[in-house]
């Protein structure tokens, strides 16, 4: 056998033993999800019996619909504020001349690296004088005043689209709005779709905001505090733990296979160049 | 070209840019002057979460004072560096690797890539219990795959020692999204410069040391920099881990009581900024101060991301 | 400059917020009928809860225009957050007696002595040490919902006598103790690991009898020796096992809430548990034959000591209706047959001497261990403080730095939790 054929196998067998150890943790959770109750303290890693009632467990165990329902609510309402009130933000940075463009720029890179714990008490006092605490609206007002990193995400693509395409529009008698309507958001659809994405997933995924707001509130708790306390409710039952997390996934999954290039695109945006 | 001659038309055309702006400069003040002043405010008061909307009194620099004799910062602090050190560079070495690995795997790069990229996507809640679950010591697949191969396996999520181990292990699993940017900045590397390394006569790892490396340099020091940023927000993955690992909750007592297991291993800065807050101490005006230390260290960072990344503002 | 400083104006009226009116609204005369709607947070669940809802409904039978609900899976940092945010249940019960100290302190719930002298109400039918627990610097903020006992449970397959002091139970312990042929820990004859299960120093510190804060409420763990002592003592039997054994063998074990407990599988001969756990085994673990007896102390004049401590009960600063909300406590806290079916409902210990006596509270011989704790005169509880529990939370980082050797220096390591603790209580005023 010649060399190259060797490292061309020990190259393919470094990358299969590598995917099989990304996908190790999904598949033995799945694994777990399907066991009984007792299977899970043994050491056995094939369920003994096939228990897909588990998924239906849960749900009569811990409002897991109600946590979806919320979960769903606080993505949706998240996403379309941030687009409404970041994506003129972005085409203003990107593509308007104005005083103190520059200062703002830095201004909302700080913003967008600012961790959120910085924040937390000024901002948990201010929503507890609205009387919203307990709520997730604290959670999903916020994006009406846009967010720093899609505003960020949407300028960069937003830069990258010529100039040119503007002055046209511009000649035609088109304002700076409807510019921005009929000539950029058109261009701009994938970095918008990117952004759009990244602000679902980090709704769904969120932990921070629905612990600090909704605790007390068990009636408007999103999947990700839910699967945090289910342990803490007393009973640590893995298979119900393990069914539960799949079913917090799943969403995720799919969108990203149908979207897959809209966040590929994203990620490496905001990546820098040079 | 419309031409707008009147005083009251160059007004509004110079407002204009103004009402794109409208939302984002009230998030400003709303979400970075705000926050800010009023934490340096609060730190030199007295303030309890209970009465929270009630005036705070005013102590001085008594919160400041404690602050640096508070032995949970230092072993809060000392967990989040351990982390900025540790997990940082490991991850941007993973993702490296794997990025590496997906540029010569050609025919499938895009399966790979999609198989990398997807645990980078998955809630951090559910990663964590997944990986509590995987890592559990005694009936825990990992550690009974170690004992088949005669290797006693560390208690991971249980073990003081361990704990931080067993988080980057959840950071490398979810390298995703920093892979993806480093395989990009790879297919940007001219080949020309590779072909002529080649001909000069450089190996693979003189080619990586002397072409790869240099070219795709500021996505490293973007990564690095944004990578610390991260670290210092470090939240869900710590408290999750140690409230499903520990076995005792003392039923009522609240999540935040188990947060840091074990032995306070797991816990960071933000965690301790947390629980100080919320927890049943509720001392506001004190975490006041620990939220000013941690502004000040995230801006710090992010001025020498920028000073760095000029082409942000291009 | 001048814009500037009108900014700041600005940012400072929004720090400042608006302030929810205090609830000074005098209170009614005697005999008026309670009504409205009232809201009550609890911490039980399950089985618990279902004993707690059967009362409930007696409530809302004895007064019918009052409209309770009541919700369960509380708990005290949530209600400190509800209430700072001015969205308080009217009535929160409390696990434990730790927010006590804080809420009376300040004004979280309200000064009940109004109430209780109103309606005369006479304290001295509650046990001194119940009394103590359920009031900060002279106010009385909160009643006793409850109280619970800690003692010794032991499996009777594996413990015949119970042992009496902390040398018997490291002789017994180590003669129960199970290990397989590479060393491992199989079955345990006493966990002594702090932060396992119940094992808080607060529960074993009857063990010596030591004690907490000094009478001007600063920290006294640096300088009373027993501390030491039972610190001591648990260090040598972790280092007997091993702590790497311990741990593994502790994070191998099922959850302490659940059927998995590890006392209820026999991986465990004895432990510290309060009263409830009588409950949970007779309803969890129907096999298990086991007894109950008062923890092993250092000093035999004091066996028959333990910990006390109890839910307790109080009505938020931001209740609208804290008429409806203390009769909903008066009759929690002091009717006679109302504490006896929840003590007989959720088998905790009743807290008023005419409960204690009733003839219809069901003691079985082990019920009757744990209430001769309850009433034993060295028995202990932990004191309010203006920190909440965060005397104990410190101490108890530093127990278990100690016992897995990342810290050696115990006189040392006491000075610093005591400074911490003190200079905690000074920030929280």
């Amino acid at each position: 056998m010649n060399r190259p054929f060797l490292i061309f196998v020990a190259r393919h067998s470094v990358t299969i033993a590598l995917s099989l150890m990304f996908l190790a943790p999904l598949v033995f959770l799945f694994l777990t999800s399907m066991m009984t109750s007792n299977q899970t303290f043994t050491t056995e890693i094939w369920p003994q019996s096939w228990h897909p009632e588990n998924y239906a467990t849960v749900f009569e165990k811990a409002p897991l619909l109600r946590y979806l329902l919320n979960t769903v609510m606080y993505a949706v309402l998240a996403t379309i504020f941030m687009l409404l009130s970041s994506v003129p933000a972005a085409y203003g940075l990107a593509k308007l001349r104005w005083r103190g463009r520059n200062t703002t720029m830095v201004l909302i890179i700080c913003l967008m690296m600012l961790p959120p714990q910085v924040s937390t008490i000024p901002m948990y006092l201010f929503w507890a004088n609205a009387g919203l605490t307990g709520t997730l609206w604290p959670a999903i007002l916020p994006l009406l005043a846009g967010d720093a990193f899609a505003i960020f995400l949407l300028r960069q693509f937003m830069v990258t689209i010529p100039d040119e395409y503007l002055d046209a529009a511009k000649v035609d008698g088109a304002g700076e709005w409807k510019t921005m309507f009929k000539v950029v958001l058109p261009m701009a659809r994938p970095g918008i779709a990117a952004a759009a994405m990244f602000q679902f997933f980090y709704a769904w995924n969120d932990y921070y905001y629905p612990l600090l707001y909704t605790s007390e509130n068990q009636d408007n708790w999103t999947v990700s505090l839910g699967i945090a306390s289910f342990k803490y409710a007393h009973h640590v039952e893995w298979e119900l733990v393990s069914a539960a997390t799949m079913i917090t996934m799943i969403p995720v999954i799919v969108l990203f296979f149908f979207a897959q290039k809209a966040f590929v695109q994203g990620v490496t945006l905001t990546g820098v160049k040079g | 070209m419309p031409t707008i001659t009147g005083g009251a038309g160059r007004y509004r055309r110079r407002l204009t840019p103004y009402t794109f702006m409208i939302p984002a400069l009230i998030g400003l003040g709303l979400f970075l002057f705000y926050p800010l002043l009023s934490s340096i405010w609060f730190s030199f008061h007295r303030m309890h979460l209970v009465n929270l909307t009630q005036p705070p009194d005013f102590i001085g620099l008594d919160n400041w004072k404690f602050f640096f004799e508070d032995p949970n910062v230092i072993r809060a602090a000392k967990n989040t560096l351990w982390f900025v050190v540790i997990m940082v560079p490991m991850r941007i070495v993973g993702a490296l690797i794997t990025a590496l690995l997906l540029n010569q795997a050609k025919r499938s790069r895009g399966f790979y890539r999609t198989l990398f990229y997807l645990p980078a996507l998955a809630p951090p809640v559910a990663a964590t219990v997944a990986f509590v679950l995987l890592l559990k010591p005694g009936t825990g697949p990992v550690n009974t795959l170690l004992a088949n191969i005669g290797i006693e396996g560390p208690l991971w999520f249980n073990d003081p020692l361990w704990a931080k181990p067993s988080l980057v292990l959840l950071g490398l699993w979810g390298i995703g999204d920093l892979m993806i940017i480093f395989v990009a900045a790879l297919l940007d590397v001219p080949v020309e410069l590779h072909e002529a390394a080649a001909l000069d006569g450089a190996g693979v790892w003189q080619r990586f040391r002397y072409v790869t490396l240099p070219s795709i340099s500021p996505v490293l020091q973007f990564a690095a920099i944004t990578g610390v940023i991260g670290m210092l927000q470090y939240f869900t993955q710590a408290a999750v881990a140690s409230s499903v690992a520990s076995g005792a909750v003392t039923g009522g007592g609240g999540i935040a009581n188990t947060f840091g297991y074990p032995s306070g291993s797991t816990f960071t800065y933000p965690l301790y900024l947390y629980v100080i807050s919320f927890g049943p101490r509720g001392l506001l005006g004190y975490a006041s101060v620990l939220s000013v230390v941690l502004f000040v260290v995230a801006v710090t960072f992010t001025l020498i991301l920028l000073r760095r990344f000029r082409t942000f503002l291009r | 400059m001048y814009r500037k400083l009108a900014v700041a104006a600005a940012f400072a009226g929004l720090l400042m917020g608006c302030t929810p009116s205090a609830n000074n609204t005098p209170i009614e005369n005697a005999g008026v009928e309670a009504t409205g709607d009232i809201e009550l947070w609890h911490f039980f669940t399950d089985r618990e809860e279902k004993a707690l809802n059967e009362i409930l409904e007696d409530f809302k039978k004895k007064h019918p225009k009052v409209n309770l609900v009541a919700k369960g899976g509380q708990d005290d940092a949530k209600t400190t957050q509800a209430i700072g945010a001015g969205q308080g249940p009217d009535v929160a019960i409390s696990y434990s007696t730790d927010i006590v100290g804080s809420f009376c302190a300040k004004g979280a719930w309200n000064d009940l002595a109004p109430y209780l002298n109103r309606d005369k109400i006479d304290l001295g039918k509650f046990p001194q040490v119940v009394r103590s627990y359920t009031e900060f610097r002279g106010k009385r903020c909160a009643m006793p919902f409850l109280a619970d006992a800690y003692g010794l449970y032991y499996n009777k397959s594996m413990v015949t006598t119970p042992p009496k002091t902390l040398a018997e139970l490291t002789e017994l312990a180590k003669k129960l103790t199970v290990k397989d042929a590479a060393g491992n820990l199989q079955k345990v004859g006493f966990l002594p690991l702090f932060g396992f299960y119940e094992n808080s120093p607060s529960h074993l510190a009857p063990m010596t009898g030591a004690s907490w804060l000094k009478s001007d409420g600063t920290s006294n763990i640096g300088s009373d020796p027993k501390w030491q002592e039972l610190i001591k003592w648990q260090k040598e039997l972790v280092d007997w096992y091993g702590y790497e054994k311990l741990e593994a063998f502790r994070a191998s074990l099922g959850d302490e809430w659940s059927a998995d407990n590890a006392f209820h599988k026999g991986q465990v001969a004895m432990a510290i548990d309060g009263e409830w756990r009588m409950a949970f085994l007779r309803d969890q673990a129907k096999d298990v034959q086991f007894g109950v007896a008062p923890m092993p102390v250092s000093d035999a004049s004091r066996y028959g000591a333990g910990y006390v401590s109890g839910s307790v009960i109080g009505v938020s600063r931001t209740s609208k209706n804290a008429e409806a909300a203390w009769a909903l406590i008066r009759y929690l806290t002091t009717d006679t047959n109302a504490i006896v079916k929840l003590s007989n409902g959720i088998r905790n210990l009743p807290t008023t001497t005419d409960a204690l006596a009733s003839k219809d509270l069901v003691v079985d011989p082990e019920f009757k261990v744990f209430l001769e704790i309850f009433n034993h005169p060295a028995t202990v509880t932990t004191p309010p403080s203006a920190v909440g529990p965060a005397y104990q939370d410190e101490f108890s980082t530093f127990l278990q730095e100690y016992q897995s050797g990342a810290q050696k220096d115990v006189p040392g390591g006491l000075a610093k939790v005591d400074s911490q603790v003190n200079n905690l209580i000074k920030l929280a005023g």
